[in-house]
């Protein structure tokens, strides 16, 4: 537990030394006004709630990509990895404390873009179903954090891993529904976001919002919770193995 | 004429038997055996940087690991401190099997390495140990006076909360040096730990391995500073391309190659000194202030020398026996740059 929060503690640090690591904190009410203005033109003002909170998601897989996803390949980069090791906490938490802290990150995000969508773009955003909003948002956080755990291990080996970090993010946005319903995308693309848990995070967010009932929300917390923990284990599975072979090959501390 | 012979001259092949251990029986801090390690290159065969390397450190002895660049000696600290595995052979830490029980082993070690990396840049000096402290599992409220004691301990109380990248590279190894006692480790490694550190930086840091070898615990020291290893270790092994050459107290080295080297006497008139450098085996005569010092380049010179200095009527005579660095050269060989 003191390693988490030691992995914390230095992550939110870094926010202080490297502020540009929260630019989406800065764009997100930039989005939101687009996709408001975007339901304005067209009329349809009973989506301007829903949509206003889409920059949201944004940021927070913003967060989970570049300030989680590159944490143990930056410490590579600085010769900083060949100590981690070498000490006697548990590498994997102290990765799971620093992209922790990303996700605090996300709920400051989560804060402004709800601020913003209410006040500024005066979307209907009021809470209605409270049980369903905080339910689906901690699993969201869960789920989002064991996916940057996730990438952190995989971009380590991965040659390219960042031109995967620069364009994955429009193909995750559409897969899972944040910027278009998913009843929109091709009947092939469907089945796939459902793998995605952002789809179903989405979903319950936004019925949480909605006048009348919830559709499925036990389904869809169950499913956040399964997808997270597979991330979870897939992160932790990769991130041992990934340890095990620069060991071998001597790659720890090559940048 | 008082010429002090010790036993008899002979120039020790390498490999000589390494002396009994003087040190506490029991488990060793460190025992390797016969370790290998290969570093993987495309397309070619891959490069050995240990051959079989074994080497044995006793509970609480300071040890020094000397040798060229490229010996191994950083790879050989890699793998007793669980970075790297080895690809053949076995090590233990207090018992504690390198590869199979990395975990147990980091519990009990600190790892120190020279460079500018390492450190994060952007944080404070005090932030970067406070970190480091908590993954050795340090108590916290321990950890805070400790940070205090070690940054005032190696001088870094003034620059503590100055971002690291503010640091010259003298106290970045400061730091590093505080990161590795951080933990209370029982074993610590430590890779060139003086580099870039100014001279008075450097005595305060021998100082300070004394004080830690008084708290009994382990120290392997890889240094290319002949008399920091001279004035710290207990023993010295000298590495050379991937294989331990000799191990042997600092005072005890000259044994390994001759117990006498040369002469050194009352200054010697340059008539006599030229006369001197003519004698066959002498390999230099220099004169420097009041002593002359003749070196010869075996033992079977030295009759021939001792008659022509007794008919020159010089009586009284020293013996030079080699320091730590002259054996140094002598057993890793003249290899000039070349790695
Ligand atoms: N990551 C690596 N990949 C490939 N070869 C390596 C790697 N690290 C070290 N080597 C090679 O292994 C050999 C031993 O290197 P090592 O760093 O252990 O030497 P050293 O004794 O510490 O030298 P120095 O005194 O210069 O620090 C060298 O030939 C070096 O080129
Ligand atoms: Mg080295």
């Amino acid at each position: 537990m003191g390693t988490v929060r030691a992995g914390f503690v230095l992550q939110m640090r870094f926010y202080r030394r490297y502020p540009d690591l929260l630019v989406p904190l800065l764009t997100a009410p930039l989005y939101g006004g687009i996709f408001a203005m975007i339901m304005r033109y067209n009329g349809r003002t009973d989506l301007v709630g829903a949509v206003s909170l889409t920059p949201f998601y944004m940021s927070l897989w913003w967060f989970a990509l570049f300030s989680g996803g590159w944490i143990i390949q930056t410490d590579r980069w600085e010769g900083t990895l060949e100590y981690l090791v070498s000490a006697p906490a548990d590498f994997a938490a102290v990765v799971f404390g620093r992209v922790g802290a990303t996700m605090l990150s996300g709920v400051a995000a989560f804060a402004e873009t709800w601020l913003f969508a209410r006040y500024v773009l005066r979307g209907d955003v009021a809470v209605r179903h409270w049980g369903v909003f905080a339910g689906s948002f901690a699993l969201t956080l869960f789920a989002m954090a064991a996916t940057a755990l996730l990438m952190a291990a995989t971009f380590v080996l991965a040659r390219n891993a960042v031109t995967f970090s620069n364009s994955a993010s429009f193909p995750f946005y559409v897969l899972s529904g944040i910027l278009v319903p998913i009843a929109l995308l091709p009947g092939w693309l469907q089945p796939l976001s459902e793998a995605v848990f952002l789809s179903w995070s989405a979903d319950l967010l936004r019925a949480s919002i909605a006048t009348g009932p919830v559709p499925h929300p036990v389904r869809g917390m169950v499913m956040i919770a399964l997808l997270g923990t597979c991330a979870l284990a897939a992160g932790y599975t990769v991130l041992r193995r990934i340890l095990g072979q620069v060991r071998r090959t001597g790659e720890l501390g090559l940048r | 004429m008082t010429v002090v012979t010790r036993d008899a001259v002979t120039l020790a092949p390498f490999g000589v038997p390494e002396p009994e251990l003087q040190y506490s029986a029991g488990t060793p801090a460190i025992a390797a055996v016969d370790l290998v390690r290969e570093y993987p290159r495309k397309r070619k065969d891959p490069v050995r940087a240990l051959q079989g390397l074994s080497l044995t450190v006793a509970q609480g002895e300071v040890h020094g690991l000397l040798g060229p660049n490229g010996a191994g000696k950083t790879t050989l600290v890699k793998i007793l401190s669980t970075i790297l595995l080895p690809t053949s052979g076995q090590a233990t830490v207090c018992g504690h099997d390198v590869v199979r029980h990395g975990r147990d082993v980091r519990e009990l070690i600190g790892v120190v390495m020279g460079g500018d990396r390492g450190l994060y840049t952007r944080l404070t000096g005090r932030q970067n140990l406070e970190f480091w402290g908590a993954l050795q599992k340090v108590p916290r409220k321990v950890l805070r006076s400790r940070t205090e004691h070690l940054l005032e301990r190696l001088g870094l109380a003034a620059k503590a909360d100055a971002r690291v990248e503010t640091y010259s590279r003298g106290m970045k190894q400061r730091l590093h040096l505080a990161r590795g006692l951080i933990g209370d480790a029982r074993v610590l490694f430590l890779d060139e730990p003086t580099m870039g550190m100014d001279p008075v930086a450097a005595r305060e840091f021998r100082k300070l391995i004394g004080e830690l070898r008084d708290e009994q615990r382990t120290i392997l020291l890889a240094t290319h500073d002949m008399t920091e290893a001279e004035s710290l270790c207990d023993r010295v092994s000298f590495v050379r391309d991937g294989t331990v050459v000799a191990t042997r107290s600092p005072h005890a080295v000259a044994g390994l190659v001759s117990a006498v080297q040369g002469l050194e006497l009352d200054s010697a008139d340059a008539a006599l000194a030229a006369t001197l450098a003519e004698v066959p085996g002498v390999t230099s005569v220099t004169t420097d202030g009041a002593t002359t010092r003749i070196l010869v380049r075996s033992q079977d010179d030295f009759p021939r020398l001792l008659h022509l200095l007794a008919d020159h009527g010089v009586t009284s005579l020293r013996t030079l026996r080699p320091s730590l660095e002259d054996v140094y050269v002598r057993l890793i060989g003249d290899r000039g740059l070349e790695v």
